[in-house]
């Protein structure tokens, strides 16, 4: 039933307060990601400037990334789980592991 | 008397209250009374107590106990044992005074606006406000990590409670996915105290930092280390930043507006008092900082284009709620003593912000039934001095001046090129931007757009309270925007010993 409901709504019409949003949320994503990604000249310029061109490559590649986004981050037991998994991995990863070894 | 007892009426306090409310049914107007005398005094506490600790059962180490001391083996009064603390300890300065009095008027409003929104209030409401309230207060004040994890169980619960008892569709299902989720992030929380029992035999954070301090124990110890991201991880779940702020911003849009109000400043403070914790055990890990700069970073971009995408004005301020907590986490993470006063100042801003949000949207809820925004329109015309009330908090919200987040935001991006860090500066100016353009899509919807034909609009009257909460909120804005000294002299302390 959830699933048809979702469906449902995914069906309804595109207003142009949506699609405007979508787009706004899109530039805004990929605006903050390339300038986080500056930060990298911390540790390394040559660095830097590798991942901003892999985060443009990635963002004109992966265009629109905000549905695809949206959709992951629902409010789907299985999903928060996964990604709670994800970053309980990554956490422990960079604190135990990185502070150790790097 | 002794005034420092009162450091923990600030705590038995609401739950007497809670407790006692508990046992009353269909007594509606006993438990509007109480309630309200409750409420009235929980701010007023932090004002009357005096600066100082607290030590449950007089158990003052062991140095300042000579009574204790007397007779006991040179090994333990000789040596460094005499120093550390016995007992639970609360500690209580000016950071915290202010921090509880926010709170304490947050609970106010949100006690006020229910009873009077609330035909027959309930008593196991209000007992779930007040337990929340005690265990923030507790978690702000503890020294005594084990203690802190007993209090951020029980606010879990409360929260959990305050969905339950929403009647909002769904509400069980998000509670019980909380709770669920809960079950992994808590006991892994319990289990970085517990290795940090192991590593340092205490259980006090003062005296594990002495033990770190002074080599007792090794900064490098695996197993520290791994203390060290089991709490981080904890902190995540309490403060609801990524991969939490889904399920936080769902809790947020299950709960009535005055109990959403409440959980968003239980999230806010909980993260201001666990990360204090992170800062203070952990800060000669460099990488401690970049961590919760990096976690910041991702809340702040996700909260705010989330709420973006939203169609639920719930969800809307959910989402902008968690974008906002990573502005606070900016502060703290920068590590510099103007980074962290700017941070506790936008947690203080914070909390009042979304609280007069939720609460002026909430009014929305209360004629209408519903908070999806295709429904809804016009509302303008039905109360416009809400709608002006709600476009203010609003405003504040993006740090607009002269209200009282541009202050906190000014802050920290000056704190930020302080640091060598111009980026994130760039990153909040941006996403403040981001955050008015949110607030006025929804805003725009659900007041100034035409009415839809099939809304219907009922004709029950919004409180007097509810605009007296909503104009008291508006006043605390403008004042902490006009003199943010007030806020700031307050934070100075406590920033400063972090550094």
């Amino acid at each position: 039933m959830r699933e048809v409901q979702k469906k449902a709504e995914e069906d309804q019409p595109i207003t142009n307060i949506t699609a405007s949003a979508m787009l706004a949320a899109e530039l805004t994503l990929i605006a903050s990601v390339l300038v986080a990604v500056i930060m990298v000249r911390l540790i390394h310029p040559v660095l830097m400037i590798i991942m901003i061109a892999a985060v443009l490559i990635i963002a004109v590649m992966a265009r629109p990334i905000m549905p695809r986004l949206r959709k992951e981050q629902n409010d789907d037991l299985n999903n928060m789980m996964f990604y709670i998994v994800v970053a309980l991995g990554i956490v422990v990863a960079l604190f135990y592991w990185g502070n150790l070894n790097v | 008397m002794d005034l420092n007892a009162l450091i923990a009426v600030m705590i038995i306090l609401p739950i007497a209250s809670a407790l006692f409310l508990n046992l009353l049914h269909k007594k509606d107007r006993t438990i509007k009374i109480i309630a309200i005398i409750t409420a009235v005094v929980l701010p007023i506490i932090p004002l009357l107590t005096p600066y100082g600790s607290h030590f449950f059962g007089g158990y003052l180490p062991l140095a300042q106990n000579s009574t204790l001391a007397q007779g006991l083996p040179a090994i333990i009064t000789g040596t460094q044992l005499s120093q550390f603390h016995l007992g639970i300890m609360y500690v209580f300065s000016s950071a915290q005074q202010l921090m509880i009095f926010i709170l304490g008027i947050i609970t106010f409003f949100a006690i006020f606006t229910f009873i009077n929104e609330t035909k027959k209030p309930s008593g196991v409401y209000a007992f779930l406000l007040f337990m929340g309230t005690a265990s923030l207060s507790a978690i702000l004040l503890s020294d005594d990590i084990f203690n802190l994890f007993v209090f951020f169980e029980i606010a879990a619960l409360a929260q959990v409670g305050i969905v339950v008892a929403s009647g909002i569709k769904d509400n069980y299902e998000t509670a019980l996915k909380y709770i669920l989720i809960g079950n992994i992030a808590g006991p892994l929380l319990l289990l970085g105290i517990v290795m940090l029992l192991g590593v340092t035999g205490n259980v006090n954070v003062t005296d594990m930092i002495f033990s770190i301090k002074n080599g007792f124990v090794d900064p490098q110890s695996p197993v520290l280390l791994m203390a060290l991201s089991l709490i981080t991880f904890g902190w995540l779940y309490a403060s609801g930043l990524p991969p939490f702020h889904t399920i936080k911003s769902e809790v947020y849009s299950k709960a009535l507006p005055h109990g959403a109000a409440l959980i968003q400043a239980f999230s806010v403070f909980t993260l201001v008092a666990i990360g204090i914790i992170i800062i203070r055990l952990f800060s000669y890990n460099p990488f401690t900082h970049i961590a919760i700069i990096g976690i910041s970073v991702i809340a702040m971009i996700l909260g705010i284009t989330m709420a973006l995408m939203q169609t639920d004005y719930k969800r809307i301020l959910g989402y902008l709620a968690v974008g906002e907590l990573g502005y606070i986490g900016i502060g703290l993470g920068l590590g510099t003593a103007l980074g962290i006063t700017a941070g506790l100042f936008q947690a203080i801003n914070e909390s009042v912000i979304t609280s007069f949000l939720f609460i002026g949207f909430g009014t929305v809820l209360y004629k209408t039934r519903t908070s999806d925004t295709k429904k809804l329109g016009g509302m303008m015309y039905v109360n416009p001095k809400v709608a002006l009330l709600v476009l203010l908090a609003g405003l504040a919200m993006a740090g607009v001046p002269p209200l009282n987040a541009f202050q906190s935001k000014l802050m920290l991006i000056q704190a930020s090129i302080q640091s060598g860090l111009p980026e994130i500066g760039i990153i909040m100016i941006l996403l403040s931007i981001v955050t008015f353009m949110t607030f006025m899509k929804a805003f725009y919807t659900v007041y100034m757009r035409p009415k839809p034909k099939e809304l219907e609009v009922l004709d029950n009257k919004i409180p007097k309270s509810t605009i007296i909460s909503l104009v008291a909120f508006l006043i605390i804005c403008i004042t902490l925007g006009l003199f943010p000294q007030i806020a700031t002299s307050s934070l100075q302390t406590l920033a400063a010993g972090l550094v």
